[in-house]
């Protein structure tokens, strides 16, 4: 091009008479190319020209890798962006609009949002919820398959954000069989694991533009062959182990960095070596090693994994119907109530338990439903979560009372709520209900932020139970005893009288 | 593979409000675009030509700086701009709900 060329003009004759050589070094000047008036032309037409893509050129650039990450990363922006509702010309020298807000403060319990996907939730009943470690704004939903499509994916997971107001899911993935459980793998942010129908345990990227699993667990007697209905990642960020059930009571335990086989396999059998058919699990806060388990048969059990006697160790049997939830008190504290747990059971009633005893303390029987999952608050030690078959969502706090739930509200459409969970904040109730819809609750912070006597308060409530539970009994027996007394004592009086 | 970028195209687009979705590439060729060709043609010229000085402006601002979003606000619309190297998308939309 003429533009790179520069030419060089040795001036000499800028201030010195003619025949008389300036002194000093001469000047260097850099003088443009010279342009004609045709050049000019060709130029502004250059510009001008704005070349159209042909249609297969525009086919080959949608289908370029580089476009498809792009749209990825621009499009999720963009969602973003749109639903900022945030009017940045609010005035407040205006008129001020409709007197919402002193209702709501008074609520116990009111509707944030729901989470709803025309193609990829609707008619699935959700299975599992999980929140994000690393992100606490992102919640892994599972769902199981939709009858109405056999032609899609059976198992679908999606990843939800609830810091942005955007409706769809921020993540999609998807595989073959129906996903019964799924989680975060704790410590690394990007891999979902999935326990599915199969007994196949799945693993999903999020840095992989694919929305299939990207590694799964072979369906060989090695591992599990029945379905997994629950997972949990225990440990710590250099020990830590992915621990899934399946329904014919195999435990196995995974190694993140090798799904081809398990690193440990325990078979839960209860008396005379009949598995059990777990249907729920819970390990306390912090503890790697024993853990609780609800099963199809209605009784509870607590088990642990390594150890003389590995397996099931203590069987809490109260239920009439499958237990459905199970959770262990995890608040940290003046006072550990990590003995305590809730089951939530197919015959309308949540049980209160401890460890150290193989009676119930205490069954709560507010419920006309299946109680289909209950959840201690993260940080209220008196405080709980159930949903029920009705869509009832009820939020419990055994320090105020323990014959009704504290706060109640039913679920627009009275859908069957399968799941409850918590925010780590222990701010906001999630619920998933039976036709895809995540429900997502805020509680109010006096209710949801126990007090410092809270604790002491708990221990007499449960001591209190117990004292009423012992008293029940005593009143029974001695009824009993009473009506046999009375019984023999009749007989006795009637048979001299023969 | 282009599934998904239709899809995400469509999700844009049924956002409340959102008038017109259109990519171009770097040189300020519209490579997809939910409007008419001409209304596209000119946003994708206009538009990428303002992307371009506004990231100008960022370098030279601060060389180790760089444009990542860019949204334009006038009584009638939103346009919002979300430049890349090699491509750019922009999204119009009616900022009343």
């Amino acid at each position: 091009m003429r533009r790179g060329v520069f030419r060089i003009l040795v001036d000499m004759e800028a201030s010195c008479p003619p025949g008389i050589l300036p002194h000093g070094l001469p000047q260097v000047k850099e003088v443009q190319p010279a342009i004609t008036a045709v050049e000019q032309e060709q130029k502004k037409e250059e510009a001008k020209e704005v070349r159209e893509l042909s249609e297969e050129e525009k086919q080959m650039i949608i289908l370029s890798e580089d476009f498809q990450h792009f749209m990825d990363r621009a499009g999720r922006i963009m969602e973003r962006a749109l639903c900022e509702s945030v009017d940045i010309y609010t005035d407040y020298t205006g008129i001020l609009g409709e007197e919402g807000l002193d209702e709501k403060c008074h609520q116990r319990i009111s509707l944030n949002r729901h989470f709803f996907d025309e193609r990829w939730s609707r008619n699935r009943t959700v299975t599992s919820l999980d929140w994000s470690p690393q992100f606490p704004e992102l919640l892994l939903a599972s769902y199981n398959n939709n009858e109405e499509s056999p032609n899609d994916p059976d198992g679908v997971v999606l990843v939800w954000n609830t810091k942005f107001k955007k409706s769809t899911p921020e993540y999609i993935f998807h595989c073959q069989s129906a996903v019964l459980s799924a989680t975060f793998a704790r410590f690394h942010p990007n891999l979902i694991l999935g326990g599915t129908y199969s007994g196949q345990i799945v693993l999903w990227d999020n840095r992989v533009q694919k929305r299939t699993p990207i590694q799964r667990t072979p369906l060989s007697a090695s591992a599990h062959t029945h379905p997994v209905y629950c997972m949990s990642v225990v440990g710590t960020q250099n020990a830590h182990n992915l621990i899934s059930i399946s329904t014919d009571g195999r435990l196995c335990s995974w190694s993140l960095d090798m799904l081809g086989q398990p690193q440990e396999i325990l078979d839960l059998h209860r008396m005379q070596s009949k598995p059990v058919a777990v249907t729920c699990l819970d390990f306390p806060h912090s503890d790697v090693n024993n853990f609780v388990v609800g099963s199809e048969e209605g009784a509870a059990y607590s088990a642990c994994r390594h150890g003389a006697k590995a397996g099931i160790t203590d069987t809490y049997d109260g239920h009439q119907g499958p237990v459905t939830g199970i959770s262990v008190n995890g608040v940290q504290g003046g006072i550990d109530f990590s003995h305590m747990f809730l089951t939530s059971s197919i015959d309308w009633t949540i049980k209160l338990w401890s460890l150290k005893d193989s009676k119930p303390i205490y069954s709560f029987e507010d419920n006309g439903d299946y109680v289909l999952d209950v959840k201690w608050s993260p940080t209220h030690p008196a405080l709980f979560a159930a949903v029920d078959g009705s869509g009832r969502l009820d939020l419990w706090n055994l320090n105020q009372d323990t014959e009704v739930p504290a706060a109640s509200i039913t679920v627009e459409g009275n859908p069957a709520l399968n799941k409850v969970s918590w925010t780590p904040s222990g701010l906001h109730v999630t619920v998933g209900d039976n036709q895809g819809k995540i429900w997502v609750y805020d509680v109010a912070e006096s209710f949801a932020h126990p007090r410092h006597d809270d604790w002491n308060k708990f221990l007499y409530t449960t001591q209190e139970l117990r004292n009423n539970q012992v008293d029940e009994e005593l009143e029974k027996l001695n009824y009993s005893v009473s009506s046999t007394s009375v019984t023999s004592m009749s007989s006795l009086t009637s048979t001299p009288l023969r | 593979m282009a599934n998904e970028v239709d899809e995400t195209m469509k999700r844009i687009q049924s956002h409340k409000g959102v008038v017109g979705t259109i990519v171009v590439n770097s040189e300020g060729v519209p490579i997809k675009s939910t409007l008419d060709n001409t209304t596209t043609v000119q946003y994708a010229g206009l538009i990428s030509s303002l992307a371009d000085k506004a990231r100008s402006v960022v370098r030279d601002l601060d060389p180790s700086n760089d444009l990542t979003f860019l949204r334009i606000r006038s009584k009638k619309h939103e346009i919002m701009v979300a430049p890349d190297k090699e491509f750019i998308l922009i999204v119009v939309q009616n900022p009343t709900d």
